[in-house]
């Protein structure tokens, strides 16, 4: 009995892990872009947060400034390489890997 | 954020402590403090005056031989030394501060002055520090694409 | 029965080890049939879930059917155990808590394999490291603490029962909840080694362990306190913290876990301090090796620890190995980790974090330090020592105060830089607020009694106690600014009353303002603790009508009795608890003799509200007049301890909500065709 049940367990196990029929269903690979979306969500929210803050009257006027200006900065030049892989598409394809 | 649990316990001791000293003098409290300073050595991990340990064999026949040793007058410092001799030094609750028992007490403080000066000196050496590239460095952008993009940024995160 | 459990184990090791070593190739080779190798092995990942889940089943039948073949069931368990702790068998001995562990390590690493999806290739990473971790603990349930060992000689009648101490309800809750959280660390380390190891372009591997090591992080946070809630309840000696070695172990790793949660921000904001997280949370996972290794070992006596065994060696080798690992892929890739931004000022929300980093570790060290100072004292003066809780409670003092004041200032510092006007807006109220609260507490008449009329020029202890408090309230002014000034823009916008805006303002950043509110559990906590100063304690023969007073409290002897149950025999007294003339309650205290495992324990019973508890202990019986020795506490706040607790998990459940924002921000993606970037190689 006891060895008719572990012969089960393992002929299920077995057929759970090695019959794999069908193409896999795998998620995207990471691209530029995806990374380059992450860090304009992560500067987004840095700026959002700077605003409100500011508006709850966290900050002085010249500090406020100063640190939009920075995170202004950091988030054109994302945006505008977004805006360049997007409007180049063929021309990402053409390429061998983009190491980041 | 949260220290919760040292926090707690460190105030309890130190609460311990004021108690310690609003009796001073009486015999009561010299008793409670010489009490507090040993472990019961039945293996319970417990303060000796705190071992409640049901049917333990040790801790009445430790409070009475702390009892008749403070009533013979004698220093704390030598009821103590007296309980060493007859129990071991684990008896003792807390390092001494003699010796390389000095070391238990003086790691901790060291940790925490070296610990402040590096942060202090690494944070000043950052500073100075240029930024070298990262992975996924992104190239500034000037002009009027940086003009462009940037107030579209400002727009997309109005709150 | 032992075999089908012992088959399922063996079972489980080869699958795991298939998982690491199939996983493994399939992340080296760049072929057409790596990924349907990777397939079968996140398959073998997820079917050995299954097959440690059928072991731990398997060991729970046995319990119930009281099996006592198995030396396990015989050791921990009886005929007339209650079926809850039956079921709490399988925690309760070494072997079966390393089952346990094993369970919910293959749990965590089945919810991982079955949301691959998200970022395959970061997964596979990950389900490669977990499959690693799960064949250590295989091989220590298979080769050198076998669950299902059978027993020799002769079937013994009944077993030897449950240790008595564990025989309450929290003790079916408390370990699994500790083992969540020990074993739940390894889900973020995995991540951040894979990241590491494939030089992972982004934080996003943070994003998507944030909600892992939040759940993590409060599941060790409950855990830590049901312990200490337990061992007040049932360890009957009044108090809920011994600082004993076991206690020390949880919490190690919840200091670095703590520490983590905060610097991780860091990284997630600005792109700093990723050397840093990295080696933090590869110390908070091997802390919980090294917690786990503490307890099972041997190496330091303990009341709560698991018998001595051998099994030490095995967890010095597998920490040495995953230390070396480590080390090994930082080395490699360490250019990396390498910082997006540089600090720019002392004064900032940065160097706040790198402080407050630096004091949990400083705290972890010392806890750690004092653990195991008296094996370095055996080692180098040839005898043991005791570090005990006078040792522990003046170490942190200064830590845990400075903790306090970054708690109460961090929140308010800018990023980058702070300057001094931005300080003098953010800090003038709420410093003078604690400043006026300290103050008040310093010149009140001594009639008043304590917390009052503290004199800090007298002792010193009455200065950190002021301290304390002062740095605990400007803590709560600095979180109540936060809501308030937030709650107001809010209310600006859409009309809302404040109450309302608040809640919204909640919503929108929930890690943040769920944050804040743990920091207001912890203050509430606290003060709990600094209650402990009051604490006062009385002991006395109580016969029929004997009374007893302590505090406003007058306890009246009703009577006392004893009992037969199948699992134990009983004596108690009935007490009538008053304050003044009116009765308000009636305890039972009690002591317990446990048939199987022929041990005493003691059950205190406790009368508890905001102000106070009382408590009160069965000590034994004077031998010559058969009455009750009675032992009350007056433990004052001990009620905002748990109080606190429970908003800190609150806090934490809310940190936990999606922010109601995101998805209205987050603009739709563009589809797009573009080149894998290049990671993994």
């Amino acid at each position: 009995m006891t060895l008719l049940l572990c012969s089960l367990i393992t002929l299920a196990v077995l057929f759970y892990v090695f019959y794999l029929p069908g193409k896999l269903q795998l998620g995207p690979e990471k691209t530029r872009l995806a990374y380059l979306r992450e860090r304009k969500e992560a500067v987004y929210e840095n700026l959002r947060d700077l605003n409100f803050e500011y508006r709850a009257g966290k900050f002085p006027e010249s500090d406020y400034q100063s640190m939009k200006s920075s995170l202004e900065e950091e988030a054109a030049a994302i945006l505008a390489e977004i805006a360049r892989l997007e409007r180049a598409p063929e021309a990402v394809r053409g390429r061998k890997g983009v190491r980041i | 954020m949260v220290l919760s649990l040292k926090r707690g316990c460190l105030l309890g001791l130190l609460c311990f402590t004021i108690f310690a000293f609003l009796g001073a003098g009486d015999e009561d409290a010299r008793f409670s403090t010489v009490g507090h300073k040993m472990m019961c050595v039945c293996g319970c991990n417990q303060v000796l005056l705190e071992c409640n340990h049901v049917g333990c064999r040790y801790s009445d026949r430790m409070r009475g031989e702390l009892s008749s040793a403070l009533s013979r007058a004698e220093s704390d410092d030598l009821v103590l030394q007296s309980f060493v001799q007859e129990y071991g030094p684990t008896v003792l609750i807390a390092p001494t501060n003699a010796g390389f028992n000095r070391v238990a007490w003086i790691m901790p403080y060291l940790a925490l002055v070296l610990g402040l000066t590096t942060v202090v000196l690494v944070v000043r050496a950052w500073k100075l520090r240029p930024l070298r590239a990262h992975a996924g460095a992104v190239a500034p952008v000037t002009g009027v694409e940086f003009e462009r993009f940037r107030e579209q940024a400002r727009k997309e995160t109005e709150v | 029965m032992a075999q089908i459990g012992s088959f399922a184990l063996l079972l489980a090791l080869a699958l795991s080890a298939y998982s690491f070593v199939a996983g493994l190739l399939a992340l080296l080779r760049a072929d057409g049939r790596a990924e349907r190798l990777g397939e079968t092995a996140r398959r073998a990942g997820i079917a050995a879930f299954g097959v440690v889940f059928l072991a731990a089943v398997v060991l729970v039948i046995a319990a119930f059917q009281d099996d006592f073949s198995i030396a396990y069931i015989f050791h921990h368990s009886n005929r007339d155990l209650p079926a809850p702790y039956k079921f709490a068998t399988l925690w309760s001995g070494q072997e079966g808590s390393l089952l346990f562990w094993s369970l919910l390590l293959s749990a965590y690493g089945l919810v991982l394999r079955l949301r691959h999806k998200t970022d395959s290739r970061l997964f596979a990473h990950a389900s490669v490291i977990i499959a690693a971790v799960q064949v250590f603990f295989l091989l220590l349930l298979n080769f050198a603490a076998h669950p299902f060992a059978i027993m020799q000689g002769s079937l013994p009648e009944d077993g030897n029962g449950l240790n008595p101490l564990l025989q309450y309800p929290e003790m079916v809750i408390h370990p699994p909840m500790l083992y969540l959280g020990y074993v739940g660390f390894t889900v973020p380390f995995a991540f951040a080694l894979s990241a590491l190891v494939m030089r992972y372009p982004g934080e996003k591997w943070i994003h998507i362990t944030r909600r892992w090591t939040m759940v993590t992080w409060g599941f060790l946070t409950c855990g830590v306190f049901l312990g200490a809630h337990w061992a007040y309840s049932v360890l009957g000696w009044g108090g809920y913290w011994g600082w004993d070695p076991v206690e020390n172990a949880s919490l190690l790793p919840w200091l670095t876990g703590t520490a983590f949660l905060h610097s991780v921000m860091m990284q997630e904001k600005r792109g700093m301090l990723k050397v840093w997280n990295m080696w933090l949370i590869f110390a908070t996972f091997m802390l919980s090796i090294f917690g786990t290794f503490l307890t099972r070992s041997g190496v330091v006596s303990s009341v709560h620890a698991f018998a001595q065994s051998s099994i030490g060696t095995w967890f010095v080798v597998f920490l040495t190995i995953i230390f070396l690992v480590c080390g090994v892929f930082y080395v490699m890739n360490r250019e990396h980790l390498r910082s997006e931004h540089k600090l720019e000022s002392l004064v900032s929300r940065e160097s706040s974090f790198l402080f407050n980093n630096l004091l949990f570790l400083v705290a972890c060290f010392a806890v750690l330090w004092g653990t195991l100072f008296p094996i370095l004292s055996e080692w180098v003066q040839g005898h043991k020592i005791t570090v005990g809780p006078p040792f522990f409670n003046r170490v942190m003092i200064p830590v845990a105060l400075l903790l306090l004041l970054l708690t109460a200032v961090g929140p308010l510092l800018c990023w980058r830089k702070t300057s001094i006007e931005s300080l003098k807006r953010n800090f003038l109220w709420p410093s003078l607020g604690a400043l006026a609260i300290a103050l008040f507490l310093m010149v009140t008449p001594v009639s008043w009694g304590p917390p009052f009329a503290m004199r800090p020029w007298r002792e010193i202890s009455s200065l950190y106690s002021l301290m304390a408090i002062a740095l605990s309230a400007l803590v709560a002014f600095t979180v109540i600014s936060e809501f308030i000034r937030g709650g107001r823009v809010i209310s600006h916008h859409t009309g809302q009353n404040l109450v309302a805006s608040m809640i919204r303002l909640a919503h929108r950043n929930t890690r943040r303002y769920g944050g804040y509110i743990v920091h207001f559990g912890v203050i509430v906590i606290i003060i709990g603790f600094a209650g402990a100063a009051f604490n006062q304690d009385r002991e006395k023969e109580m016969g029929f009508g004997d009374k007893m007073m302590i505090g406003p409290y007058t306890l009246v002897c009703r009577s006392y009795t004893q009992e037969d149950k199948p699992n134990y025999g009983s004596e108690w007294a009935i007490i009538d608890v008053f304050k003044g003339d009116r009765q308000i309650d009636t305890l039972y205290p009690e002591r317990r003799f446990f048939k199987a495992s022929q041990q005493m324990n003691t059950r205190p019973t406790i009368h508890s509200t905001a102000n106070e508890d009382l408590y009160l202990v069965y000590e034994g019986q004077n031998e010559d007049s058969g009455r009750p020795i009675i032992k009350a506490h007056l433990n004052p706040l001990v009620m905002w301890i748990w109080v606190g607790v429970w908003i800190m998990i609150a806090g934490t459940v809310i940190a936990l909500i999606p922010n109601a924002a995101a998805a209205v921000r987050v603009p739709a993606p563009v589809r797009v065709q573009a080149e894998p970037v290049g990671a993994g190689d």
